[in-house]
C-alpha cells in the first residue's frame, strides 16, 4: 500500500467519524451569521461583537457579524425570519425591534417566527430630568403634569421606540397628559433637556453618566424591577406603586423553525463564551449589565413587555 | 502645564507617531474613495481600539475623522465624485479647475483650506469650549429650524444661470427626502411597502449616482461623440498650478468666513459637514464681488468649502467634551470609544481627566500637521491619475461606487438607488439642471421636517413660536434679506439682458 492510500484510508475514516458524530448531535458546518439590526459600533452592534470575541473558541466554525442597519430593527428581522431555520443565522434581538416596533407599524414578522436561543445583556432605561428644573422626583412631575394637563414634554428617540413606550406606559399609570416630542436618539434628545426645550428624557445609564454624574440632569425613576447599582437613589416605579416593566435587553433569536439540538447546542457554547473572562472583561469596559436568561425565558419576557406596550399604545394610529 | 507636555510626550512616541502617520493615510486613501465614508471608517476602527491604551488609540480615530474629511476633496476634484457628503460643493469649483488643467491648484488649495479650518475649530475648542457648548444648547426646535430655513436659500445661490431651473432640483431633492419613515410618527411615506425604503434613500447612493455615475455617462457620451477628451498632462504645468497672489487674495476672505460658520454648524447637534460645506460655499458666492467666477473653476470656491468642512471637525468635539452630546455621527462614535477607554466625557471630564483633555487637543492638532504634511507629499503622485485613460479608470471608480453604496448597510438596493441616481442625475444634466441644489434640499429637508414639527408640537400649533424666539427670528430676517438680494439681482440682470444684446 502506498503511502498515499494509507492516508487516504486514514483521513475517509475520519471524515466517516466526523460524518456519525455530526448525525448524533447538531454541529455547524458553515459560519455561523449574527444579524444585527443597527449600525456598526452602536449598542447592540457591541453586544454582538463581544460575543463573537469570546465565543469564538468554541465553535468550529467562523462566527461572523452581519450589520442589517434600518427601519428600528426591523429590516435584520425580517431578513432572519425569511433565512432557512438551519441554526446557522441568529438575530440580536429584544429590543425596541422585539417589543415596540410592531405595536405601532404593521411589520412582515411577529413574535412568533422566532424563538429565543437566550439573553445576554439587560440595558436599564432611566426617566430623567434637568437638574434646577423643579421636577426631582415622579411625584414633582404628577404634581406638575396634573397642574399643568398636556404642557409639560418629554423627548424619545421616535414613535414607537422603546422610550416613547416606556413613557405611554408610564403617563398611563400616572394619570397624566404629556407631549411627545421625538427625536433622533439619545444626544438629541439629552441637549433638549439640558437647554430646557423638553421636560424630560430617557436614556441608559452608560449612555447619560455624564450628565448624571456631574448634577446636571436627575435621573428620577427606572421602569425596572430592582433598581440600578450605580443609581441606587433612583426609584423603581413599582416600588412607587405603578406597574412598569420595560427594559432594552438584547439577546439572540433564531427562526421559529430552528430545530432543538441546534437551539441547545448554540445556546450551550455562547453560554461558554459568556462565562468566559473576555466577555466579562470587554463588558465591563463597554458598561454592559450581563443578564443571561435561557431561551424561553428570554422570549417570554419579551413577550410580556410586547404586550404591555401595545396595550398603551392602543388607540394610537397604527 | 506639565499635564500638557506629558500629554505632548506621550503622543510623540514612535510608535504613537507610526499610529497616526497609518491612520492618517489609511484616512485620505478612505476619504478619496467614493462610498467609504470617515464615519464608516471610524465605525470600524473603533473594536481596534478596544485593546489599545487612551493616547493611541485617539491617535487613530482622530487621524482618520479629519484626514478623511480632508481626503473626500482629492476626488471631488480630481474626477468630480465628492468622496465624502462633506465635499460635495468642492466639486462644483474643484473639478472645473481640473479640467482646466488646474488639479494640483485645487487640490493645494483644499489642504492649506483644511488645515485652516482645522485649526480654527481647534483653536475654538481649547479656548472656550464650555461656554460656546452652553451656547449651543440655546438652539431648540425653533431655532434649528430657523437656521435650515436660512440654509435653504443657499439654493438659489447655488442655482448657476437660472433661479428655475434650481428650484425644480430642489423640489426634486425635498421629494426624494420625504422617501421613508417620517421623522416624527414614523408614518412610512412613498414605501410602497419596501422595507429597504422604510429609513429613506441612502444618502451616500445617492450623492454617487448624482454625481460620479452622472459624470461617467456623460463622459462615455462624449468618448461615443467626439472621441475621449483627455485632460492633456502638458496641461499639468508648473506655472497655471502654482497658487498665486490673486488666488491668495481672493480665498482669504472666503477661508476665514467658511472657518466660523464651519465651526459654528459643527457644534450644534444633528447638522454635520455636509450643510457647513455648503454653507461655508454659498456665503463665499453670495459676497464675492464677481459671483460668475463660481461654477467656472473658482479657487474661492475650493477653499470655502474645504475651510467649512475642516472646522467641523473641532467644533463637533466642542459639546461632544463639554456636554458628552455629539455634533455629528463621527463624533457619536467617538464618545463611544472614549467610554470604551473608561473616560466619561461631559463638564466632569475637565475636573476628572484633566489629562485626556489635554491629550484630545494634543491628538488633534498632531493629526491635523499629519494631515498637512501627508496630504502635501502625496499631492503630485495623486495627481497622476489624471494621466490614467478615462476608459481605465471609469470602470475602476464605477465598481468601487457599487462596493461602496453596497457596503453602507450591507443592501443590494441602495446599488440600485446609486443607478437611479445616476440616471437621474444625468437627464438632469441634460437639461442643464444643477444637482448641487437637489443635494442640499435632500439634505437640509428632514431635519427642517424634524425641528418644525418638534417646535410646533411644543407651541401647540402656533407658528408665532418662530418669531418669539429671538435666534429664530434673526435666521428668519436673514432669510428673507437673502431672498431679496436674489430677487433684486434676478430683476437687474433681467434687465441687463436686453442692452447686452
Amino acid at each position: 500500500m502506498s503511502k498515499f492510500k494509507i492516508v487516504l484510508a486514514v483521513t475517509t475514516t475520519a471524515a466517516a467519524l466526523v460524518f456519525t458524530v455530526g448525525a448524533q448531535a447538531w454541529e455547524p458546518t458553515k459560519p455561523i451569521k449574527i444579524v444585527v439590526g443597527f449600525a456598526p459600533g452602536g449598542g447592540a452592534d457591541l453586544v454582538a461583537r463581544n460575543l463573537v470575541a469570546s465565543s469564538q473558541e468554541f465553535f468550529p466554525v467562523p462566527l461572523v457579524v452581519v450589520n442589517k442597519a434600518g427601519a428600528s430593527g426591523a429590516l435584520a428581522a425580517d431578513f432572519v425570519k425569511n433565512e432557512k431555520a438551519d441554526g446557522l443565522t441568529l438575530l440580536v434581538a429584544g429590543g425596541s425591534e422585539s417589543t415596540a416596533v410592531p405595536n405601532f407599524q404593521k411589520v412582515t414578522y411577529s413574535l412568533d417566527d422566532f424563538r429565543g436561543v437566550m439573553r445576554l445583556i439587560r440595558q436599564r432605561v432611566f426617566l430623567i430630568s434637568k437638574a434646577g428644573s423643579g421636577i426631582n422626583s415622579i411625584a414633582d412631575l404628577k404634581a406638575k403634569a396634573l397642574a399643568n394637563p398636556g404642557k409639560l414634554s418629554y423627548g424619545s428617540s421616535g414613535q414607537g421606540s422603546i422610550y416613547h413606550a416606556v413613557m405611554l406606559v408610564t403617563t398611563k399609570a400616572l394619570g397624566i397628559e404629556m407631549q411627545h416630542v421625538p427625536y433622533k436618539g439619545g444626544a438629541p434628545m439629552m441637549a433638549a433637556l439640558l437647554g430646557g426645550h423638553i421636560d424630560i428624557t430617557m436614556g441608559a445609564p452608560e449612555e447619560t453618566s455624564a450628565q448624571l454624574d456631574s448634577g446636571q440632569a436627575i435621573p428620577i425613576a427606572l421602569p425596572s424591577e430592582t433598581r440600578y447599582a450605580a443609581y441606587k437613589n433612583a426609584p423603581t416605579l413599582m416600588e412607587l406603586g405603578y406597574n412598569v416593566y420595560i427594559e432594552n435587553q438584547k439577546g439572540l433569536f433564531a427562526p421559529a423553525g430552528t430545530p432543538n439540538e441546534a437551539v441547545q447546542y448554540l445556546h450551550d457554547n455562547f453560554k461558554k463564551g459568556m462565562d468566559s473572562a473576555t466577555w466579562k472583561a470587554m463588558a465591563n469596559k463597554l458598561s454592559m449589565e450581563t443578564a443571561y436568561l435561557n431561551g424561553d425565558d428570554f422570549m417570554a419576557g419579551v413577550k410580556a413587555m410586547s404586550k404591555a406596550i401595545g396595550e398603551a399604545a392602543a388607540g394610537l394610529a397604527k | 502645564m506639565d499635564m500638557f507636555l506629558n500629554a505632548i510626550v506621550t503622543v510623540f512616541e514612535p510608535l504613537n507617531i507610526a499610529i497616526l502617520l497609518a491612520s492618517t493615510a489609511v484616512g485620505i486613501v478612505i476619504g478619496a474613495i467614493p462610498g467609504l465614508t470617515v464615519t464608516m471608517a471610524i465605525a470600524l476602527a473603533v473594536p481596534l481600539t478596544i485593546t489599545m491604551p487612551l493616547t493611541p488609540s485617539l491617535l487613530m480615530l482622530l487621524g482618520l475623522y479629519g484626514a478623511g474629511i480632508y481626503g473626500g476633496s482629492i476626488s471631488a476634484v480630481l474626477i468630480n465624485t465628492p468622496g465624502t457628503p462633506a465635499s460635495a460643493a468642492t466639486s462644483i469649483d474643484g473639478y472645473e479647475l481640473a479640467k482646466q488643467g488646474k488639479a494640483l491648484k485645487a487640490l493645494k488649495m483644499a489642504l492649506i483650506a483644511s488645515f485652516y479650518g482645522g485649526l480654527f475649530s481647534i483653536v475654538l475648542l481649547i479656548v472656550i469650549a464650555p461656554q460656546l457648548a452652553a451656547f449651543a444648547l440655546k438652539f431648540g426646535p425653533a431655532e434649528i429650524c430657523s437656521l435650515l430655513v436660512f440654509a435653504l436659500t443657499i439654493v438659489a445661490v447655488l442655482s448657476g444661470d437660472t433661479i428655475i431651473k434650481g428650484l425644480l432640483a430642489a423640489a426634486i431633492g425635498m421629494l426624494l427626502a420625504t422617501v421613508g419613515a417620517d421623522p416624527m410618527l414614523s408614518v412610512p411615506r412613498f414605501t410602497f411597502g419596501v422595507y429597504d425604503l422604510y429609513d429613506g434613500l441612502a444618502y451616500i447612493p445617492l450623492l454617487i449616482g448624482l454625481f460620479a455615475i452622472a459624470e461617467m455617462l456623460a463622459q462615455a457620451e462624449d468618448s461615443f461623440t467626439t472621441g475621449a477628451k483627455l485632460i492633456d498632462i502638458k496641461d499639468i504645468d508648473k506655472d497655471a498650478n502654482r497658487l498665486t497672489r490673486d488666488d491668495w487674495r481672493r480665498s482669504f476672505g472666503p477661508m476665514i468666513r467658511s472657518g466660523f460658520l464651519g465651526s459654528f454648524v459643527g457644534m450644534l447637534p444633528g447638522l454635520g459637514a455636509a450643510i457647513a460645506t455648503f454653507l461655508g460655499y454659498a456665503e463665499a458666492k453670495r459676497a464675492s464681488k464677481e459671483p460668475e467666477r463660481f461654477g467656472r473653476g473658482a479657487i474661492e470656491g475650493v477653499a470655502a468649502s474645504e475651510s467649512a468642512n475642516n472646522a467641523v471637525t473641532g467644533s463637533a468635539m466642542i459639546p461632544m467634551l463639554a456636554l458628552a452630546i455629539p455634533g455629528d455621527p463621527p463624533t457619536a462614535i467617538l464618545l463611544g470609544a472614549l467610554l470604551i477607554q473608561g473616560v466619561t466625557t461631559g463638564p466632569l471630564i475637565f475636573i476628572n481627566h484633566p489629562d485626556v483633555v489635554y491629550t484630545v487637543y494634543v491628538a488633534l492638532f498632531a493629526s491635523l500637521v499629519f494631515m498637512g504634511i501627508v496630504g502635501w507629499l502625496a499631492l503630485k503622485p495623486i495627481v497622476q491619475v489624471l494621466k490614467v485613460p478615462k476608459v481605465l479608470l471609469y470602470p475602476v471608480i464605477l465598481a468601487m461606487c457599487a462596493a461602496g453604496s453596497y457596503a453602507i448597510r450591507n443592501s443590494i438596493f441602495d446599488v440600485f438607488v446609486m443607478v437611479g441616481a445616476g440616471l437621474l442625475g444625468y437627464v438632469l444634466r441634460l437639461f442643464g439642471v444643477p444637482a448641487a441644489p437637489l443635494l442640499i434640499a435632500f439634505i437640509l429637508c428632514p431635519p427642517l421636517e424634524e425641528s418644525m414639527r418638534q417646535a410646533l408640537i411644543k407651541s401647540q400649533g402656533s407658528l408665532m413660536t418662530f418669531l418669539t424666539h429671538p435666534i429664530s427670528a434673526f435666521f428668519l430676517l436673514l432669510a428673507l434679506i437673502a431672498v431679496i438680494f436674489t430677487v433684486r439681482r434676478q430683476i437687474k440682470s433681467h434687465q441687463a439682458l436686453p442692452a447686452n444684446i
